[in-house]
């Protein structure tokens, strides 16, 4: 669904590449997630995949982008967006201020892609009851709290009828309840068959929902596999990313000879419980 | 170093939301107290009464010896240091050195020691190698170290940090612990405002969870995390290994070490 | 209160977002062609006034009229009424300051021409749709991109000033001192412009960013969630103002050239 080759790509005013060859293929139907520290070229990534680099910020990019089997450098962004669908982290700068209710908010975005009026309200209820957010319909969206009006922006791009989702930190900006709302729409729609690529920072949060986590530094994909291997591996601290706070409690067991030798470490609060339960019950 | 007590407060925005009813909390000299509970709960609103942005509908908040009231927002700046949750609200010179020498040069400090107070802070925050960059060059997640500094350099006994934490990569938090103890081993109070219950179990003894405009709980990390409904409640969801231990039914502990010691100590 | 619209059942409510704009803009052309000072003054009491209380959005109408006004009619009035080049008629002195009537009445007319016409946009964005506003434009054939600058512009000027505000709290924090002598105030305040405008610029780029997302930039032709009605009623009266405003502009011009 995404394919990426020898993508090189640096901003206008900018001397370093944002992006130093990235060959990346990610499957239909993937729960993708991107990590890696600040400034590494996550929301680039994203940007990329989505065809605002370079249609939206120019600058210099090499190498190939495929995605929903057009080439992103070939077709205009507006014939992209329609495939594949970018949310950002601040969810005030993503309602449009031009329209008076979240169903129109919503509308917006199927309005400019000329859908008929028919078939816009038809659309649009089906996201409101995917999302869960049918009593906000009538809402003006400013009102919303933080999390409301992210799972909004996400239902804005969902209408659109996107194949790919690409997330840039969504809950960066909202409380932990904030947070779970909006996981656990990502995590429906994932479950639809969404093609899904999301930036996070929190492993706990990716751990329960990605099939495949990729870790970029510095502009390269420097890891990649599933969760269970990539969010316990060592290198991790290395590269300056967080791990799970359990999964570190494991790892110290582990080298005290506590930890079972056919587990791998744990990544998931349920595998941590599991895991250290053997633990506790197995005689010195 | 300077304690400080908020005895009554009530506060109402204007359009009538009442977001302080009735809070009183005292604070000591030196402690470090997380603020924690969900968006709209008051915890902003409680910690802009610190500086004076807010002033109380009724009851009052001393800092130190120093009633809120009687005091201007500057003057207050001198004893509080407040670092926003969004650093772009506050950042306005050109070059980061600048920016960080703003708030030294208004509580009138000599040239001499704003030149020291800025290179120290620039230190502290590993921002030395950007003194003369021009803010909107960092990442944002820098940029918040420059509002960091900009605030260490005023030398304020009482710090407020909001959110210190939000879209900070691994190294950005182990540098914000760094500076924290540094923050502490100096005596100074601090209030942090955070959702990351990890971060602030590791450094705060005290939580205090404000829901609807009042105290729901006031104590240690024990106590607090060991009150499972009232946390629901509150929308707030205990440090990682604290649930984990609850689901092993083992004692509550904050750190790994604690952790695979008590395990050991349970085989 | 981001959005200005207010909804109600009114005949102002009901009429097409055009008639109303062009309304609007003939009412700005009066104002500023009619040479007389008071004439805009008495154009937003004697037509906008009643009108507000017709579509029944006076109390917000006033308000905003007001708070949108107020710093621009304070700045023009110090500003002109200190510094105003021409005349010499002095009504007072404050040390080296005199003020001059001149400036006075300068700063008196450019106010009530701006109120006027802050009024008029108003007036039509209150009793307008956003979307139905945005969506009969395009219609009509204009730019979405200035479509869309006409129906959030004038709902910058809240967000700017709450971001201002903002921005003076984060400064009084680090001990600016924002009370005293009104010098001292405008000394303190003036630096805080560059992180507004800027702060404002970041978010004009993220939103555009997601207007893009949105597909704004798609090129199908749009279609609107809205069933907007034009009555040709409505039509002719729309020509009928432009042609007379047309006729006062060439009227005026004409009389200008003699």
């Amino acid at each position: 669904m995404i394919r990426l080759q020898g993508v090189r790509y640096t901003y206008p005013v900018s001397s370093a590449p944002a992006l130093a060859g990235i060959d990346l293929d990610i499957a239909e139907g993937s729960f993708c997630a991107v990590i890696g520290p600040n400034g590494a070229g996550k929301s680039t990534l994203c940007y990329t995949i989505g065809g605002f680099v370079p249609h939206y910020f120019r600058g210099d990019l090499e190498g190939e982008i495929v995605v929903a089997g057009r080439n992103t450098i070939e077709h205009p962004l507006g014939e992209l967006v329609k495939h594949c669908g970018l949310l950002f982290s601040n969810p005030l700068n993503q309602i449009s201020g031009a329209r008076f209710t979240v169903r129109e908010e919503i509308g917006f975005g199927l309005e400019n892609l000329g859908v008929p009026r028919v078939e816009m309200h038809a659309r649009i209820e089906r996201v409101l009851d995917l999302l869960g957010i049918d009593d906000l319909a009538e809402r003006s969206p400013f009102g919303l709290s933080g999390g409301q009006q992210q799972r909004v922006a996400l239902a804005s791009i969902l209408v659109m009828g996107p194949q790919v989702l690409l997330l840039d930190e969504p809950t960066a900006q909202l409380d932990p309840l904030g947070s779970r709302e909006v996981f656990a729409a990502i995590r429906a729609l994932s479950q639809t068959g969404m093609t899904v690529v999301l930036v996070e920072h929190k492993p706990e949060l990716i751990a329960a929902f990605a099939d495949r986590v990729i870790v970029i530094d510095a502009g390269r994909v420097v890891l990649d596999g599933v969760p269970q291997t990539i969010l316990a591996s060592s290198e991790l601290q290395r590269i300056g990313v967080a791990t799970a706070r359990w999964t570190e409690a494991a790892r110290l067991a582990d080298a005290h000879g506590l930890w079972s030798r056919r587990d791998p470490l744990p990544v998931t609060l349920d595998q941590a419980a599991e895991g250290f339960r053997v633990a506790q019950n197995t005689p010195s | 170093m300077i304690p400080i007590a908020f005895r009554n407060v009530s506060y109402s925005y204007p359009g009538g939301v009442v977001a302080l009813r009735d809070v009183s909390l005292a604070i000591a000299a030196g402690e470090t107290v997380a603020l924690i509970g969900q968006n709209g709960a008051g915890k902003t609103t409680l910690a802009r009464h610190l500086n004076g942005l807010l002033q109380p509908a009724s009851g009052t908040v001393t800092v130190g010896d120093w009633n809120t009231n009687s005091r201007t927002v500057a003057q207050l700046a001198g004893r509080v240091g407040y670092v926003f949750q969004h650093p772009d609200q506050q950042i306005f010179k050109r070059k980061v050195r600048d920016e960080v020498a703003f708030g030294p040069r208004n509580l009138g400090f000599s040239p001499a020691r704003v030149a020291e107070l800025v290179e120290s802070s620039l230190s502290a925050t590993e921002l030395t190698a950007y003194a003369d960059h021009h803010p909107h060059d960092l990442l944002p997640s820098q940029r918040k170290y420059v509002a960091l500094a900009s605030v260490l350099a005023m030398q304020t006994p009482v710090l407020v940090l909001d959110e210190p934490t939000a879209g900070q990569d691994a190294r950005g938090v182990r540098l914000m612990e760094r500076i924290l103890g540094r923050l502490q081993a100096e005596g100074r109070t601090l209030v942090i405002i955070s959702h990351d219950m990890d971060f602030s179990v590791d450094h705060c003894r005290r939580f205090v969870v404000l829901d609807e405009g009042h105290i729901l709980l006031d104590g240690p990390p024990e106590q607090v995390f060991a009150r499972p409904e009232l946390l629901t409640k509150a929308a707030v969801e205990p440090p990682q290994l604290a649930r984990l231990a609850s689901r092993l039914d083992l004692p509550l502990v904050w750190d790994a070490q604690t952790f695979v010691e008590q395990l050991k100590a349970q085989r | 209160m981001m959005m200005l619209y207010q909804p109600r059942q009114s005949p102002l409510h009901r009429l097409h977002p055009l008639t109303k704009l062009v309304v609007s803009f003939g009412l700005i052309v009066l104002a500023l062609g009619i040479s007389i000072d008071w004439a805009p003054l008495l154009l937003f009491v004697v037509v906008l006034v009643p009108l507000s209380l017709l579509a029944r959005v006076a109390r917000p109408f006033l308000d905003t009229s007001l708070r949108l006004l107020l710093p621009f009619a304070i700045s023009l009035f110090l500003i002109q009424s200190l510094f105003f080049p021409e005349g010499s008629t002095v009504l007072a002195r404050f040390g080296p300051l005199t003020v001059k009537a001149e400036g006075v009445r300068f700063a008196f007319a450019s106010t009530v021409r701006i109120l006027m016409i802050t009024g008029a946009l108003l007036l039509t964005l209150l009793t307008t749709h956003p979307g139905v506003l945005m969506s009969a434009l395009t219609q009509k054939g204009f730019p979405p991109q200035l479509a869309y600058v006409i129906v959030t512009t004038l709902q910058i000027v809240p967000q700017m000033r709450m971001r201002a505000a903002t921005i003076v709290d984060a400064q009084r924090a680090r001990g600016l001192e924002t009370q005293g002598s009104l010098p001292r105030r405008v000394r303190a305040l003036l630096p805080l412009i560059g992180p507004l405008v800027l702060g404002a610029l970041v978010d004009v780029e993220e939103r555009s960013l997601a207007l893009e997302a949105r597909g704004f930039s798609a090129s199908t032709p749009k279609t609107s969630l809205f069933e907007i009605a034009d009555p040709l009623a409505e039509r002719v009266f729309r020509w009928s103002v432009l042609l007379l405003m047309i006729g006062l502009i060439m009227f005026r011009l004409g009389q200008a050239l003699l």
